[in-house]
């Protein structure tokens, strides 16, 4: 009888596991594969990005090669990604990046990095209910040419927020059931319109992709931190840790996949772009909707408004995903006692996070409301908007890669390779968003000087937490007792927290 | 492992190697540290960190609290039923067809081998809550009270009144559950067979209890 035939045969009892996870109260182990996917890949909102990505970089630099950016762009969120998974596939955490961050780096800059990516969710969701309002009135003033105005905008914002806050309270299930649906819908149409122009231009146009006056070491770089941008938001499905099924499996993989699958469609959104504009011999940065014009010029005008639908449903279910992130991240801090302990409560039917719930919908539905009343030029408030969103991300991004090979020396699995690539990862993304900032500014994007502002905010807000007793920070979902050959439960409480307050 | 997805012919050696690690880790005891994993196996470090996360990620193993040991995961129960499924004879699938038609309930039939649970014949519709759990914990499931009555382990008045063992609101407050023996000629206990549902039909067990008994009898010659 072999040793792994005896344990099966007659476990030893196995103490130190806790009856319930610290995480508890969630709809534990319930969403699977595809819908850990959607999550991911809605908070990366793939077809409002594939088109504002391009636009991003032909307005920003003169001569840019747009798509060697975008794949260099690709090749650094995968270099991230694959560094964020070094967390993912060892343990799950509502608390996604800050809990990563605190097993690497401590409770300083674990609250830091929950700063950041509350900062970089709930600007994002903001955008998105902005961006779907602003689609949703374009493709309204089609119809009726007088369907414009702040006015509008801002009631569209306050519907398309109606049914944000529907879905979300329906539970985890219902609200990733969604993104994947609308997400789905929504890439299908961009992605069959894109080959389809791809097949009407042509056989490759190689100097679509390598300029031909050869390649600017500098414009490249430049570019390839502005496309990283479109990719922010790929790790999201991390904060469903508690709630995906085979969490360490699914999560990484979803995680990879959306930045394999996005990279992949922005190449191809660019090279469209870049060789079909060039193909009809005009200037690419002329263009404010380049995709609409490419349709048009191949005799596809209709089509513009159907993609248009894609977009703002996009924009739809990337706030879902967002607000999703974000409510999690706001849970796992009211539980662990960062901010109010009540942020940590669930509703006992609908095994979702209430109280935060409540607040994050509340946040992320009123901002937008007051931005579309009240803002003269609405595009000019989103990329506010976006710009500290991206900021946002990208700080916690280089925290958690800076925080990677501490973890994994301390829990004594460091090898060469993964720590390789997670400095590299960090001092890319550090170096990236300094350029990130001068190039924004350089553009008098005041969001430049907002998340400047609201860094110097946070960091005032940590110094008076960690003057405080700081609870102990990284608490993540535990193996129970019942998933341990052998586990005997009860033999203390789960996690370092107490038993939720009011069960 | 468990999709079977990404298992191919030419992938043995990693096969053995997964196998090799979880026989590590039951030699070495929960705790173990990766370091400790590889350097008992002889694996190079990176191939050795690499399986442990891949079977971590199929919940074959289980890192512990501090992330930095491995223990066992109960998914490994399966590699042992999956390997050698007992087989049931038709005959004895159409007396449970029979009883499940009289029973509104779940009908379970077990083997007790080598001294734990094995499920046989589980009613699909009504499936066990944790067919895991009952091989973990058999004190919690009328199932796994006979076995453990029958090793002397546990003392059972229901099997002196009725001649068989109960549980009742022990994993859901409304359901219950009720097994009846099944004993070879030597009286060796050889199986199971048991009822669940609502509990008030186990409180009041009589009216299941006539029609288990003569069914766990009628199947002792097809099974032992």
């Amino acid at each position: 009888m072999t040793a792994l035939q005896r344990a099966i045969a007659q476990p030893d009892p196995v103490h130190g596991f806790g009856i319930r996870s610290p995480l508890d109260g969630l709809d534990r182990r319930s969403v699977g594969f595809a819908d850990v996917l959607a999550q991911s890949v809605a908070a990366v909102a793939p077809t409002a990005a594939a088109t504002t990505n391009v636009l991003l970089i032909v307005t920003s630099l003169t001569n840019g090669p747009v798509v060697l950016s975008t794949l260099a762009a690709a090749l650094f969120a995968m270099l991230t990604a694959v560094t964020i998974n070094q967390f993912a596939k060892r343990m799950a955490a509502t608390g996604s990046l800050y809990t990563f961050v605190s097993k690497g780096l401590g409770s300083g800059a674990a609250m830091a990095t929950a700063a950041s990516i509350l900062v970089g969710y709930g600007f994002v969701a903001v955008f998105a209910l902005l961006g779907g309002a602003n689609y949703l009135q374009l493709i309204g003033q089609r119809l009726w040419p007088s369907f414009a105005g702040s006015g509008v905008v801002a009631g569209l914002a306050a519907a398309l927020a109606i049914v944000l806050t529907a879905v979300l309270v329906r539970g985890i299930r219902i609200s990733t059931r969604v993104a994947l649906v609308v997400e789905g819908v929504s890439v299908a149409i961009l992605l069959g319109l894109l080959c389809y122009l791809v097949w009407q231009i042509g056989p490759l146009d190689w100097a679509a992709v390598v300029p031909p006056g050869g390649v600017d070491a500098a414009a490249l770089g430049a570019g390839a931190v502005l496309a990283f941008t479109g990719f922010v938001g790929f790790e999201s499905s991390a904060t469903l840790g508690v709630e995906a099924r085979s969490p360490l499996r699914n999560i990484p993989r979803a995680i990879v996949g959306t930045v394999a699958g996005t990279g992949a469609l922005y190449v191809l959104a660019a090279y469209t772009q870049v060789a079909g504009f060039s193909a009809l011999g005009r200037d690419l940065a002329d263009s404010r909707t380049p995709v609409h014009d490419l349709a048009e010029a191949h005799a596809l005008g209709n089509i513009g408004v159907v993609v248009d639908i894609g977009i703002a449903a996009s924009f739809l279910a990337c706030a879902v995903a967002s607000t999703t992130a974000l409510i999690r991240v706001l849970f796992s801090m009211g539980r662990e006692g960062i901010v109010s302990p009540r942020l940590g409560r669930t509703h006992p039917r609908l095994r979702i996070p209430s109280a935060a719930t409540a607040v994050a919908v509340a946040l992320v539905t009123v901002v937008p409301l007051i931005v579309a009343a009240c803002a003269p030029v609405l595009w000019d408030a989103m990329r506010v908007v976006l710009c500290v969103s991206a900021v946002g991300y990208v700080v916690a991004y280089a925290l958690v890669c800076a925080a990677a090979p501490l973890f994994l020396r301390r829990i004594g699995e460091l090898t060469f390779w993964p720590a390789a690539g997670a400095v590299l990862a960090a001092v890319g993304l550090a170096v990236g968003l300094v350029i990130y900032l001068v190039v924004e500014s350089s553009r008098s994007n005041a969001g430049v000087w907002l998340s400047l502002a609201l860094a110097a905010g946070a960091s005032v807000l940590i110094g008076w937490r960690l003057s405080h007793p700081v609870p102990a920070i990284g608490t993540y979902d535990e193996p129970t007792a019942s998933e341990v050959l052998g586990g005997v439960a009860g033999d203390r409480e789960p996690g370092q927290r107490k038993p939720e307050p009011g069960l | 492992m468990s999709s079977g997805d990404e298992l191919a012919a030419r992938q043995p050696r990693a096969i053995r190697n997964a196998l090799t690690v979880l026989e590590a880790v039951a030699e070495l005891g929960p705790g173990a540290t990766a370091r400790e994993i590889s350097t008992a196996l002889g694996l190079p470090r990176a191939t050795a960190y690499r399986l442990l996360n891949l079977l971590v990620q199929d919940e074959y193993l289980v890192r512990t609290p501090d992330l930095s040991g491995f223990a066992l995961g109960a998914k490994v129960v399966n590699l042992a039923r999956s390997a050698a499924p007992r087989w049931v004879p038709s005959v004895a699938r159409e007396v449970l067809t029979e009883v499940r038609t009289r029973i509104r309930g779940g009908v379970h039939l077990v083997f007790y081998t080598d001294g734990r649970v094995e499920v046989a014949d589980e009613d699909s519709d009504f499936p066990l809550s944790d067919p895991v759990r009952l091989t973990r914990e058999p004190q919690r499931y009328a199932l796994g009270r006979m076995l453990l009555a029958e090793q002397g382990r546990l003392d059972v008045a229901d099997l002196d009144h009725y001649g068989v063992t109960r549980q009742i609101g022990e994993i859901s407050p409304e359901y219950a559950c009720l097994a009846v023996p099944i004993r070879t000629a030597a009286g060796v206990l050889a199986g199971g067979l048991a009822f669940s549902g609502p509990r008030h039909r186990v409180e009041e067990p009589t009216a299941v209890i006539a029609v288990l008994m003569p069914a766990a009898q009628r199947l002792t010659p097809m099974l032992t």
